[in-house]
């Protein structure tokens, strides 16, 4: 069923005459024919009047307000804004869009997802520069999350990871520093560049207690540790953990990246050619040694 | 279950007219259908590209023709075109752009002015600042001076180019085969295989069909058999085309559009292919497309 709008103008058409060029033209209001304005007075611009300072477009400094102390230096500090250039702040993902995405096909689920993955659906967009650090799952549409994933993000609640996990999917928190996520979101250009892999930098000093916390399934907690969290967040929530061996995706599920690990597959250093289609591994011992500390 | 029903349903060629509806189910599966017709013509019931399959829009249907006027049947087959491509809203503001950018992305004006300082002579000052009651002047072509140069005036060798998003290329090509296609000026023809390579029997033949005057043949590959292309050679209206070439502008020029199987498949996927692609968000990115 074509849209009637559709059908009304593709059926007006066959009764109208031939569409051809000596036939169209542009909406209404499409050309604005602007012409170039003169004269001071009703001239409409390319004035600035004649004589005085505002002919030689002297202006004050942004924000002067004439001699009294102006707006922008009143207040001096105010503690409500204190550190925001250390807080990050996260794009948020519904639990209810990621099934949709799957569902529609939009997100693979067939390899291990991340910010790459969930970047590559072009859904959205993530700055590092403003201090985003990547996607955190929220908790709309939890009770219908059906698909079995193995999904990385930067901020997972509970409630999340208990979903994620009923359907015997698996859940780490991982974080990104503005570099590595400027390369993981958009690893075509970062190719292009032509630089080294860098290694992804631990979590700053408020971040690290919760990445190295197994209730958050953080990338630097204890595996041991993570996978005895998951036995009691199954028993919290009152469901029956899946075992992850008798699954058909085991591999897919159980791939974890290294702490210092950017892309699946790539390792720190690594220059990846495109053009070419050739990886180019350092062979210094220095440089390896480095990058793989 | 209502896949099962439609499939049996297509197993009764008494029922065929209820198959109007068999395009409105998700998913249009290639299916041979019994239509009354010569049992030595082939049928071809076309599915044509693999490409979002799924639409709620009904197919086109279009009868596949054959330039050789010998056989029995003038209609070979039936092909269904994809409503996305043959059947969207003809934006004809949208076609405007693309024949006014076709026309002007080309186009150099060499029209010019002289600048005061190209103007020949007025390098000396005509008379003394002061004293002779006259305006005070420094040159004699300064803009104020009758025979001077112009401030603002055209400079030779300005271009006209411009590009026009990939969106709306894209669009101005859906339009204009739709519009082509709703006005019956679109026509599918099998090959372009004729059995004569003189100029009169191909006149004759879309005089006979009643194609417009000027007819356009778009085939799939730019070498066309050679009948038809020393047909066309001597008449200027009726013009061969490979479908790298399809463009707005030619099309509306041509009273009919002619395709061939292969060369409406070969747009069909094409097209469906950038409406279709991931980073379909980036189409009107200059940035990405417009180079």
């Amino acid at each position: 069923m074509t849209s009637s709008g559709t059908e009304k103008a593709l059926s007006l058409l066959r009764r109208l005459p031939r569409v051809s060029i000596g036939n169209l033209g542009p909406n209404p209001g499409a050309h604005n024919e602007k012409r170039r304005g003169r004269g001071i007075y009703g001239g409409k611009t390319h004035g600035a009047g004649s004589g005085g300072s505002g002919q030689r477009q002297n202006f004050m400094r942004v924000g002067y307000e004439t001699g009294n102390t102006p707006f922008y230096l009143r207040f001096s500090y105010q503690t409500y804004y204190k550190g925001h250039h250390l807080k990050l702040s996260y794009t948020p993902l519904c639990m209810g869009k990621l099934q949709m995405m799957i569902d529609t096909n939009r997100l693979r689920c067939d390899v291990p997802v991340d910010v790459t993955q969930l970047m590559a659906t072009g859904l959205f967009s993530i700055s590092p520069q403003q201090k985003e650090g990547g996607f955190m799952l929220e908790n709309e549409g939890i009770d219908h999350f059906k698909a079995t994933i193995n999904i990385e993000v930067q901020w997972a609640n509970e409630a999340v990871i208990a979903s994620v996990e009923r359907n015997g999917g698996f859940i780490t928190t991982a974080y990104f520093d503005p570099l590595s996520l400027t390369a993981a979101i958009k690893p075509v250009e970062f190719f292009g560049r032509g630089i080294a892999i860098p290694r992804r930098m631990l979590p700053p000093q408020h971040l690290i207690d919760y990445y190295s916390d197994p209730k958050n399934r953080g990338y630097l907690a204890d595996p041991a540790e993570v996978a005895r969290e998951r036995f009691l967040l199954a028993q919290k929530y009152g469901y029956e953990l899946p075992d992850v061996n008798a699954s058909p995706n085991k591999d897919i599920l159980l791939e974890r990246k290294d702490p210092r690990q950017i892309f699946f597959g790539l390792e720190p250093g690594w220059v990846v050619n495109l053009k070419d289609k050739v990886i180019l591994k350092p062979t210094d011992p220095e440089l390896k040694e480095h990058f793989a500390s | 279950e209502h896949h099962c029903i439609m499939a049996q349903r297509l197993f009764y060629p008494t029922l065929r007219n209820s198959l109007r509806c068999f395009g409105t189910t998700p998913g249009w599966q290639t299916e041979a259908v019994a239509v009354p017709q010569a049992p030595s013509a082939p049928l071809i019931l076309n599915e044509t590209s693999e490409i979002d399959k799924n639409v709620a829009e009904v197919a086109r249907e279009a009868w596949i023709e054959t330039l050789d006027p010998s056989g029995e049947n003038l209609h070979v087959g039936l092909i269904h075109l994809h409503p996305k491509v043959f059947a969207t809203y003809p934006r004809l503001d949208i076609i405007h752009e693309n024949v006014v950018w076709q026309q002007k992305y080309r186009m150099v004006n060499t029209s010019h002015t002289k600048l005061r300082s190209e103007v020949r002579g007025g390098g000396r000052k005509p008379w003394p600042q002061k004293g002779t009651g006259r305006a005070r002047h420094g040159s004699i072509r300064s803009p104020l001076w009758k025979g001077g140069g112009v401030v603002h005036g055209p400079r030779a060798f300005t271009t006209q180019f411009y590009m026009l998003s990939f969106g709306k290329r894209i669009m101005g090509l859906t339009s204009t085969l739709s519009a082509k296609f709703a006005q019956d000026d679109l026509k599918i023809v099998e090959n372009l295989d004729m059995p004569s390579d003189e100029a009169g029997f191909l006149e004759k033949l879309c005089e006979d069909r009643c194609w417009g005057p000027s007819v356009l043949f778009v085939d799939d590959c730019d070498l066309m058999p050679r009948n038809i292309t020393v047909a066309t050679d001597t008449i200027n209206h009726i013009n061969l085309m490979p479908v790298y070439g399809l463009n707005v502008y030619s099309m509306l020029k041509h009273n009919t559009v002619v395709l061939t199987v292969s060369a409406s498949q070969c747009i069909e996927e094409r097209i469906l292919h950038h409406l279709n692609k991931p980073d379909y968000h980036l189409i009107n990115c200059a940035k990405c497309y417009n180079k």
